[in-house]
């Protein structure tokens, strides 16, 4: 194990730029990297273009860039990526190995770790360092209770994905020293039976919540999608965005775009505002940056009640159409005042 | 085009038992339900073999008592039933779980396509699909909601943070699907009727010819070494009341505070 040094990274190039998550994992990498006295390198696949974003890396804290810039990285595919990568770690054997967990690093994490033969966590909100041993302890939610898990692996390099939104965005450090190392993998890399004929972007209208202030958010304690409805106008008068738990997506009450938790996406609005969520860790994960929690819900013992800063005990399906009746004539006070 | 179909019996929510030495799940004692995610995994894998007159295997690693979801399977349009089952398997993470799974694919295979739910309900990792089919050296594509077979190839379509991708892919690879997929059938009375009769097939560690070090908690690199409950500020408000006074109230507070 002794053979295994340093911190790594996956830089993710979105085709135009990197993608917000990878400068998340630059800020934790490099807290554990100093903690364990050692580098932090960012290993970076993509199309030549990609080669700007190189010393952008840097100068957020990478002491080492391995570039790999071919056409043929232009589009994402699985399998030629995940061989680069393991190429890559083969050669520079890091001993922490981390991935953002978007669709492309969950995707492609879980692919390195079986053609390495490695353990790796996923969706982790937290890290320390075991120094003794230099191991990484590795913090998720844990299967279906509520309770956090804390998780080692016993290979080399210590693989994880990481919730994005958790971390801190890396500051820019004025003037950091770091190189850009350019790795050529094999040719036997880029065979792909897989091509990307089309990419299609989301309609514009769509709302992305973990960029909104406030979110109005509900649960199966609303009892049917015809309530659950209620919630795009109350967030219309907060000008807010709605969000949900899975069990409610899974019914169709609104589409998995507004999922938060270990599936989803995680927040960090001002106000959050939970209508007749209990509060599973599954969901309460994406909640960790939320500034002020407000939960409605008729059980006082339900876990989102106990983390609220607003604990409101009541029946979600009543409470949430008066609110809408009140601020609807608050705000036509104000517009009158 | 012959298809596997990956299925991952959960524990019904509410019925979670876990080991208290390893703190993996007691899949044994838990009522199991069939993981909502693969429900579109088997419809999508029935349509396919349907549109190419094919045929679906659906295999399962899990203990005994995950028998009676494998003829759900049968009746939601399965044809052959796998159920991977011994002591050995107990314990595995997502590495050790998909090498089992591969040493089944091939066993039973070759498969044109292996089919897999996005991710299970009660680990919430989304690993298995791609590590499968890493173990197998079959090319891999996630999050998939539409499925065309075409001549030699199927277009499938991808979800992605930024809208979608179609994609071009030439069998045998491994896909995983959302929920978005499709509308899964009810169950065929058909079928039901003739659930007495159709035979699951039950394969040990041997049978698939897998290599022990791989398997359970011994091919397990990754371990939980603790749990612990999360802690929350004690600092907080509690209104309760008549649904009209608590509301009044709590708009004053978020008022008072600047929110609204």
């Amino acid at each position: 194990m002794e053979n295994y040094q340093g911190v790594a990274i996956f830089g993710e190039w979105t085709g135009r730029e990197i993608h917000e998550s990878t400068y998340e994992l630059l800020s934790e990498g490099r807290r554990l990297a100093d903690e364990l006295k050692t580098h932090l390198i960012v290993l970076l696949p993509g199309p030549p273009e990609a080669k700007e974003a190189a010393s952008e890396l840097i100068s957020y804290g990478a002491d080492k860039v391995i570039a790999t810039l071919d056409e043929r990285l232009n589009d994402f595919r699985d399998d030629i990526y995940a061989r680069i990568v393991a190429e890559k770690i083969e050669k520079y054997r890091p001993e922490i190995m981390l991935f953002p967990a978007t669709s492309l690093g969950q995707a492609l994490a879980p692919r390195v770790a079986g053609l390495l033969k490695l353990g790796l966590t996923a969706h982790c909100i937290a890290f320390e360092i075991r120094q003794e041993d230099r191991t990484l302890i590795q913090v998720r939610p844990s299967f279906g209770e509520q309770v956090m898990a804390r998780i080692i692996s016993r290979t080399r390099p210590q693989m994880a994905t990481v919730r994005p939104g958790v971390f801190p965005h890396a500051k820019k450090i004025e003037g950091y020293q770091g190189e850009i190392e350019i790795f050529r993998p094999s040719e036997e890399a880029f065979k792909s039976s897989l091509e990307v004929i089309e990419k299609r972007p989301k309609p514009k209208t769509d709302v992305d919540i973990t960029k909104a202030q406030v979110i109005v958010a509900g649960g199966l304690g609303l009892g049917s999608k015809e309530h659950f409805q209620k919630l795009f106008d109350l967030a219309e008068l907060l000008d807010g965005a709605v969000g949900a738990t899975r069990p409610v997506c899974h019914l169709g009450w609104i589409s998995e775009d507004h999922m938060i938790g270990v599936s989803g996406v995680s927040v960090r609005p001002k106000l959050y505002l939970g209508f007749g969520i209990s509060g599973s860790l599954h969901h309460t994960v994406g909640l960790q940056g939320v500034e002020t929690l407000v939960a409605i819900n008729i059980d006082e013992k339900a876990p989102l009640m106990k983390q609220a800063d607003i604990a409101v005990q009541g029946d979600a399906r009543e409470i949430l159409p008066l609110l809408i009746k009140k601020l609807k004539k608050l705000k036509s006070q104000r517009e009158n005042d | 085009m012959r298809i596997m179909c990956c299925l991952k019996p959960v524990p019904k929510p509410g019925s979670v038992k876990v080991d208290p030495e390893t703190h993996t799940l007691k899949r044994e004692e838990s009522e199991l339900v069939l993981n909502p995610y693969d429900r579109y995994a088997l419809e999508a894998a029935v349509e396919l073999a349907e549109k190419t007159n094919g045929k679906v295997v659906a295999v399962s690693m899990a203990p005994p008592n995950a028998k009676d979801i494998l003829l759900e399977a049968f009746a939601f349009g399965a044809d052959e039933l796998v159920l991977l089952s011994d002591r050995a398997f107990a314990g595995a993470d997502t590495l050790a779980t998909s090498y089992t799974l591969a040493c089944a694919a091939k066993k039973l295979g070759p498969f044109d396509l292996i089919v897999c739910g996005k991710v299970s309900v009660d680990g919430e990792t989304a690993q298995v699909g791609p590590e499968l089919a890493a173990w197998l050296g079959l090319p891999s594509v996630t999050w998939v909601k539409d499925i065309k077979p075409l001549n030699d190839s199927l277009e499938l379509i991808r979800t992605r943070e930024f809208g979608e991708e179609k994609i071009k892919a030439k069998p045998p690879l491994v896909i995983t699907i959302e929920h978005e997929a499709n509308v899964p059938r009810p169950p065929s009375i058909k079928r039901l009727l003739k659930q007495d009769e159709v035979e699951v097939k039950i394969l040990s560690a041997g049978d698939i010819g897998a290599k022990e070090e791989y398997l359970g908690l011994n091919g397990s690199p990754t371990q939980v070494i603790d749990t612990f409950a999360p802690e929350y500020h004690g600092k907080r408000e509690i209104i309760s009341g008549p649904p009209e006074e608590v509301s009044e109230r709590l708009l004053s507070i978020l008022k008072e505070r600047g929110l609204i």
